[in-house]
């Protein structure tokens, strides 16, 4: 048995706080999308809430943001290197054959390098592109009146739209994916203990990494 | 002109002793289908704009006529000065401002008349003024006729007598009952600000009348007599490049669309609205990564076995 500190207590915290913002975000976004935004009235609770817990998105990825610049992680976990190239096809390889056979996880997160090569690509998307895009394209749509007299004036309502509801389906792929790789630990539930107490425990391979 | 004008790979061509002796060469074949291809992708926008666009108002009003209950002593001078400025003559059914119909019966006004009682107790005095709607106007949605415009005073909705017919849509469309119908002239009649001048402004003695400038306040008031949202299909096509269409409609659209082309029950409104790409690739995606998941997970478990 061996333990590793994975998860510093802010960012567990800021994680469960995002899942929930992410949550209540992704359904009151299905129900504005299925009804349609245009038969809504303004006034509508469920669009308040988009709007709030938007905006409280926004307050916490720039926690985010802020917390992994301070702290070093955006070189140490988020960087893509020469080395996560060569990773990457083993990670692939190991998800989606050897998996199967029983083979060991080629990647080990330590403290100092958190992530494996997909992970890294996966969470770059999400963190530098996804939720940006939403993030401004929300924004957009907060009915600023020189906003939105510049969108109506120039045509760009229907696109940022897209470029919002594109977005927002991005995340809820990554989530699918997200929820069922943190099945895939040495346990169902020990990636997301790790989460929740900051320590991942790992059964095997405590010999060789000492 | 010379063969030297000429591209080298027509004149080989032409020059070849080939049964097909063909016009152009492959290349230019493939550069000119390339080059009209993308030419009539770039005007396809434009032919869309070419063709009849439904009036969708979409500038705010600038002024708007706003009014306090509690100074006004419901004397009704403000429509008499309506209609002498506008119709010429005094007849207070016609005014743009309506007090004469709420006169003693409360904020209900026309519905309460008919009632006996008004619902915020009886004895009350309230003005009805159009609210110059900012986007979608409803009596500008509905007609027919294209007739509503805005003003260039003011950015007023006002109605063109030119192109009015009278249908009397717009009457039915308003929330807030403004719009009048005149059996003389046989059109409709709105308030249009009276050229920037509202005339009830200047004739009400007590006050309560008030020229401003129009701010949204969508939302935070809601509106008395809430209608349906219904637009005529033409102008909902126009909507849809604003407004991405729900998707309750789009599975309405696909399920006409699927019995239609098994050959049974009514077939697929024209001019309605259709799967958007974005739908598509959130449709197509989202069940492919879910059902992955849940393939990876199963031949896991079997493979352990």
């Amino acid at each position: 048995m061996k333990r590793t500190y994975l998860h510093p207590l802010p960012l567990r915290i800021w994680h469960w706080i995002q899942a929930g913002i992410v949550i209540i975000l992704i359904g009151t976004g299905i129900y504005l999308r299925m009804h349609g935004i245009a038969a809504l009235r303004p006034h509508d609770p469920v669009l308040l809430w988009h709007t709030r817990t938007g905006l409280a998105m926004v307050v916490s990825t720039i926690f985010w943001f802020a917390y992994t610049v301070w702290s070093g992680n955006l070189r140490r976990h988020y960087g893509l290197g020469r080395r996560d190239l060569r990773g990457m096809f083993a990670q692939a390889g190991y998800y989606l054959v050897t998996i199967f056979t029983g083979a060991e996880n080629p990647f080990r997160a330590t403290a100092d390098d958190k992530y494996n090569p997909l992970q890294k690509i996966a969470y770059d998307a999400v963190m530098f592109v996804f939720l940006p895009v939403l993030g401004v394209t929300g924004l957009l749509f907060l009915d600023i009146p020189a906003v939105r007299r510049y969108l109506l004036a120039q045509n760009l309502v229907g696109l940022v739209g897209a470029v919002h509801v594109f977005f927002s389906y991005m995340v809820v792929l990554f989530l699918i994916v997200h929820l069922y790789m943190t099945t895939l630990g040495d346990t169902v539930f020990s990636h997301t203990k790790a989460m929740i107490l900051g320590y991942e425990e790992t059964d095997h391979g405590a010999e060789e990494e000492t | 002109m010379g063969a030297d004008h000429v591209p080298n790979e027509t004149v080989r061509a032409e020059n070849a002793d080939s049964p097909f002796n063909p016009l152009c060469t492959r290349r230019q074949v493939l550069i000119w289908g390339g080059v009209s291809i993308a030419g009539l992708s770039a005007l396809s926008p434009a032919l869309v704009q070419a063709a009849v666009r439904p009036l969708v108002i979409m500038e705010n009003a600038e002024g708007v006529v706003v009014a306090d209950p509690v100074v006004c002593v419901g004397c009704g001078r403000c429509e008499l000065a309506c209609t002498e400025f506008n119709d010429g003559r005094a007849a207070p059914s016609l005014a743009r401002i309506k007090v004469d119909r709420n006169l003693n019966f409360g904020s209900r006004g026309a519905m309460a008349w008919r009632e006996g009682h008004g619902n915020l107790g009886d004895g009350l005095i309230v003005q009805d003024l159009c609210k110059q709607c900012p986007h979608p106007v409803p009596c500008a949605n509905m007609c027919p006729e294209h007739a509503i415009v805005v003003s260039p005073v003011h950015k007023a909705r006002a109605i063109d007598p030119e192109k009015c017919t009278g249908c009397g849509i717009c009457l039915r469309a308003c929330p807030w009952e403004m719009i009048s119908y005149d059996p003389d002239s046989r059109k409709a009649t709105k308030c249009d600000l009276c050229r920037g001048k509202p005339k009830c402004v200047e004739a009400c003695p007590a006050g309560s009348l008030r020229y401003v400038s129009w701010r949204d306040l969508t939302g935070t008031t809601p509106p008395r007599n809430p209608t349906t949202a219904v637009l005529p299909p033409q102008r909902a096509l126009n909507c849809v490049e604003c407004h991405l269409p729900g998707q309750w409609a789009n599975l309405g659209q696909a399920s006409a669309m699927m019995r239609q082309a098994f050959g049974g029950g009514r077939s697929a409104s024209s001019g309605g609205i259709g799967f958007s790409w974005i739908d598509m690739a959130g449709a197509v995606l989202v069940p492919l990564a879910a059902a992955g998941a849940l393939l990876h997970a199963v031949l896991r478990k079997v493979r352990k076995r």
